[in-house]
This record gives structure tokens, C-alpha cells and sequence, in this order.
């Protein structure tokens, strides 16, 4: 009967909610926070490891193979292993990467800047050995065989005209070709005489100088440093070595000016400052932010930029104007990036500066880390260029270490520098490096 | 696990060579090496051929071209090779078999997939 069905379910129910209770008075589970740890092989490949408890886990190989090694009959090259990376290997085929890793619901992505290219995966915690399997053969063992990489070529023209597209790349790919000789001259992406004609030959040539254990870092975030280590060890010694040295980055200092019609200027004005393992970088680093690098609320007016105070009193037209400041390994750039309306860019290209304090470096730097790309980036940035991870608070260490006296000279160093330019846009206006 | 048992089959140097002249007889019977032509140039085009063809270096596809354009060209006038330039069954290179085992394997790959 009802009545007699529904006592028995009470039982049943009052069972459950003592057994929860019980559980509820049960010790809870510690979880105590682990510090980053990081290894360095024989073979000269450095593996760090940071176990954040998080239900996502990110692998990374870094390898120290940016653009700047790109050698001159091979420019491009980079460009099209960023696109390259989802190609056959020596283990699986492309249509299996493909669909393994969407299967567990992981992603592959590269990302390349002028000295490095990573190639992150992530993915739950419980699959990370599938998409292990495949990051380690897109690093080490990819075929490039010549039908799929002509059907890249497509994917190449798309990426050159989306990046056409973006005035601001167009100037910071040229005020690296001005500003540089050899190496960091070289584009991110491929120069358009080269599309079509990167032979599979030029990568694999480029992956065996570059892609050595000694150039790379294998960096995990949620992942076990033993079973990382292991991986290093067993997996990514296939080439060893250091591979081809990279010269040294020799600024030049020139001018390059694009125009390109329509009613904005956007001019990037650089001097050369501190490579990224010296003293001096930090200092550069809160220069950045004391003459403005953005503002810090969304969509604001940028009011407490010293630049835009600056410039302001300048001119009354809309305008732009932040510092840039780019670190690599041997050499740095240093400068002021704006966008200005055509015929006021003669204006706003004189300004001064003037000194405040180095919170704000350090508050961006402490939030960059939060997220886990930011984590990420900066665990595996510092045991490529370095081999060792410094602690947020060693970093934020170092910036109060800043003196004021070091941010005034690193302003005098690239006042008076030997300057690079680039511009682009209506440039009818806009006075050449020697007018400035 | 399967484990696959190959037994050496009993086979004399003289049954290795008398196969061997067969396959050379029945290569010369076929007829298509008087036009000059290979093994693979007339194996039928299916979807994988088709496939592995695209795929092949453009010298070997040049190659394979030519030999077709010069066979198609004396069938139409009705003629043959002289003796000296039929393909020999000793050189007949099986060019494309490489390509297309790669094919037919992404394909089963695929299909696999599919099934699962």
C-alpha cells in the first residue's frame, strides 16, 4: 500500500542524511600549496613543474626557435610551423591528433614570438598522457610531408592579410626591420615572396638546428614533476646538443615609414635599452609604467598617463599614446608607441617625462600570474632564458629594488640613444627622425 | 596479443627460380611493357589511386605522364615500342605502391575512427 511504500522510503531517506552527516564531520582533505619545481637534464633540457591543483592541466615545450634564427634563405619558416603543428608525425597521423585530442577535450595551440615557440596543450587531468603522446610528436618527430604542406599555403595568406589588417603589427614588424641588422629584424610572419616556396627541406633543416634538448624547456602546470622528468628524459632527447647558435641582435637604429592612406598616424619611436637578464631591464620595466603603458580602466581616458598629460597639452585632437618596451635575450627596445589624428602627429611627437612610483609594474605583474597562461608564460620564459623559476615575490623583490635614480637614468639612456622608427598611416604630417 | 608463426616454406633455389620465370612470362604475356609502359601506370584509378597519384613528387608524376601520352599515342596509331625499348620485368619499379599503402591505411584509420 502507499502508506507502507512511503515509510520504507523515509527510512531509507533518514539513512542517507545521517551517512552525509558523518561525512560532513570527516577530516577534510588538505591541500598544501606546492612550490614550482624545476630540473635541469644532462641533456640540457630544463623541465618545471608547479602541481596548482586545478582540474585543467597545461604542458608546455618551449624551444628557443623564434623567428631570430630563421636564416635568410629560409624567412617564413617559423610562420608556417606555427601553422604546421597539427601536420602527420612519426606516430600519428594528422587526422589522429585531430581528433585524440578534440576527444578528450584538450587543445593544441603554438605561439611564436621572436625567440621562442611553444607549443602548449591542455586538457583535463585525467588524460594528460594522450595529449602527452601527441605534444611530443608534433616537438620531435614531424614528417612535413610535401601535399600537406602545400595545403597550407591558403592558411598561410589568411594569417598575412588578417595581420595586414592591424596597423599596429605592420609597425612593430617594421620597427624591428628598421631597428635591428640580422636576427631580430626578422618577421613574424612570412614575407609574401616566400609564401608557396618554404620546402618541407627548409623545416626539417630549421627543426633539427633548432628543435635541440638543449634549447628546450618542458613546463607543466597540474602535472607530476616525476612523471614530467621522465618524459623528458625517455622522449625529448632525440636531438641533443645546442643546435646552431643564434649571432648577437645589432641594432641599427633606421627609419621606416609606410604609407598607407586613411586619417591616423601610428608611430612607434624606440631607442635601444637593457637585454632581459641585466639590471637595468626592471628599471625599463617601470619606466613603462610611469609614462603609461594602457589604461588601467577599461575603456577610460588613460587620464594618469604621464604620456597622455604630456601630449595633451599638446594638442586637443584624439590621440593615443603608451610606452613600449620589449625585452629579448641580448638587446631590448625602448620607446614611445602613439596613434595620432594625421596633422597632429608633428605635435605629439615631442614630449617629456617625469618620475612616480613602481606600484603599478608590480601590481601587473602579480596579476599577469594569476591566470594560468600568465603562469604559464612566465614559469616557462624563465627556465628557457634562465634554467631556474623566481618566486612572485623574489620578482616584486627585485622592482622595489628600482630606484628612482635607475628609472631617471634608463630615461636618459633612451633620450639620448640612438633612435629607430617606424610609422605608418597618413603621413603628411608626420616628421622624420632626424626632425624629432 | 596475436602472435603471428611464419614457418620457412620448403622451397629449393629451384623453385624460387621457376617462379620467377613464370612471373617474367606472364609480365611479357600482359603486353603493356611493348608501349613502353609500367605495372603501376595501369593499375585501375579508384578514389585511393586518384589520391595517391596527387601525391606523388613531381618528377615520378612527370614520368608517369609521359609514358601514359607515348602509349596512348602508338595504340592510336596502332604500332608498338621496337624490342629494345619494351620495359624490362627486371626494371619495372613499382612506384606508386608506397603512396598508396599510405593511402588505404588513413583511410581504415578513418573508418575505424568512424565506427567507434
Amino acid at each position: 500500500t502507499p502508506v507502507f511504500l512511503s515509510l520504507f522510503n523515509l527510512k531509507r531517506r533518514l539513512y542517507v542524511t545521517q551517512a552525509a552527516r558523518k561525512a560532513e564531520v570527516a577530516e577534510p582533505f588538505k591541500f598544501p600549496p606546492q612550490e614550482v619545481q624545476v630540473t635541469k637534464l644532462p641533456s640540457g633540457l630544463v623541465i618545471a613543474s608547479l602541481e596548482n591543483y586545478s582540474p585543467a592541466s597545461r604542458i608546455g615545450v618551449l624551444v628557443r626557435a623564434g623567428s631570430r634564427y630563421e636564416t635568410f634563405d629560409s624567412l617564413g619558416v617559423t610562420h608556417l610551423l606555427r601553422l604546421a603543428s597539427g601536420l602527420t608525425t612519426k606516430g600519428a597521423s594528422a587526422f589522429r591528433i585531430c581528433h585524440g585530442i578534440e576527444a578528450v577535450g584538450g587543445c593544441l595551440s603554438v605561439s611564436t614570438t621572436r625567440e621562442t615557440m611553444v607549443y602548449t596543450v591542455d586538457c583535463l587531468r585525467d588524460h594528460i598522457d594522450t595529449v602527452m603522446e601527441y605534444l611530443i610528436n608534433v616537438t620531435t618527430a614531424p614528417e612535413f610531408r610535401p601535399w600537406e604542406v602545400s595545403e597550407l599555403t591558403p592558411r598561410l595568406k589568411v594569417d598575412i592579410a588578417i595581420a595586414q589588417q592591424s596597423p599596429q603589427i605592420g609597425v612593430i614588424e617594421n620597427l624591428h626591420a628598421a631597428a635591428y641588422k640580422n636576427t631580430l629584424s626578422n618577421s613574424l610572419y612570412c614575407p609574401d615572396y616566400m609564401v608557396g616556396k618554404i620546402t618541407p627541406d627548409k623545416m626539417h633543416t630549421f627543426v633539427q638546428n633548432n628543435f635541440t634538448s638543449g634549447r628546450m624547456a618542458l613546463v607543466g602546470l597540474g602535472v607530476d614533476h616525476a612523471v614530467l622528468k621522465q618524459v623528458g628524459e625517455q622522449f625529448l632527447n632525440i636531438r641533443s646538443g645546442t643546435g646552431t647558435i643564434g649571432s648577437k641582435a645589432l641594432f641599427r637604429g633606421g627609419e621606416l615609414r609606410s604609407q598607407t592612406g586613411g586619417s591616423l598616424v601610428h608611430a612607434a619611436v624606440v631607442a635601444e635599452s637593457a637585454a632581459a637578464s641585466s639590471a637595468e631591464a626592471t628599471a625599463f620595466g617601470v619606466l613603462q609604467h610611469v609614462l603609461g603603458a594602457g589604461p588601467h580602466i577599461k575603456r577610460g581616458t588613460n587620464s594618469t598617463s604621464r604620456l597622455s598629460q604630456a601630449i595633451s597639452k599638446a594638442t586637443a585632437q584624439p590621440f593615443d599614446a603608451s610606452a613600449f618596451n620589449a625585452t629579448y635575450s641580448d638587446t631590448g627596445l625602448f620607446g614611445v608607441y602613439t596613434i595620432s589624428q594625421a596633422d597632429s602627429a608633428r605635435d605629439v611627437s615631442h614630449f617629456h617625462y617625469a618620475v612616480l612610483p613602481l606600484t603599478q609594474l608590480k601590481a601587473e605583474y602579480l596579476m599577469s600570474v594569476e591566470n594560468s597562461e600568465g603562469l604559464f608564460d612566465a614559469i616557462g620564459t624563465q627556465a628557457l632564458s634562465e634554467g631556474t623559476y623566481h618566486s612572485p615575490e623574489a620578482i616584486t623583490q627585485r622592482i622595489d629594488a628600482v630606484s628612482s635614480n635607475d628609472v631617471v637614468n634608463a630615461a636618459k639612456k633612451f633620450m639620448s640613444g640612438k633612435k629607430s622608427m617606424a610609422c605608418s598611416g597618413n603621413l603628411v604630417n608626420t616628421p622624420f627622425m632626424d626632425e624629432i | 596479443k596475436k602472435y603471428i608463426i611464419v614457418l620457412p616454406s620448403p622451397k629449393t633455389a629451384a623453385t624460387g627460380r621457376l617462379l620467377f620465370t613464370f612471373k617474367k612470362w606472364y609480365y611479357n604475356a600482359c603486353g603493356f611493357n611493348k608501349l613502353g609502359l609500367v605495372r603501376d601506370d595501369t593499375v585501375y584509378e579508384n578514389t585511393d589511386v586518384k589520391e595517391a597519384i596527387r601525391r606523388l613528387p613531381e618528377p615520378v608524376y612527370n614520368d608517369r605522364m609521359f609514358r601514359i601520352r607515348r602509349a596512348l599515342d602508338l595504340s592510336m596509331k596502332h604500332q608498338i615500342l621496337p624490342k629494345d625499348q619494351w620495359t624490362k620485368y627486371e626494371e619495372d619499379v613499382h612506384y606508386l605502391q608506397p603512396y598508396l599503402k599510405e593511402v588505404i591505411r588513413e583511410r581504415k584509420e578513418k573508418e575505424e575512427w568512424q565506427r567507434k
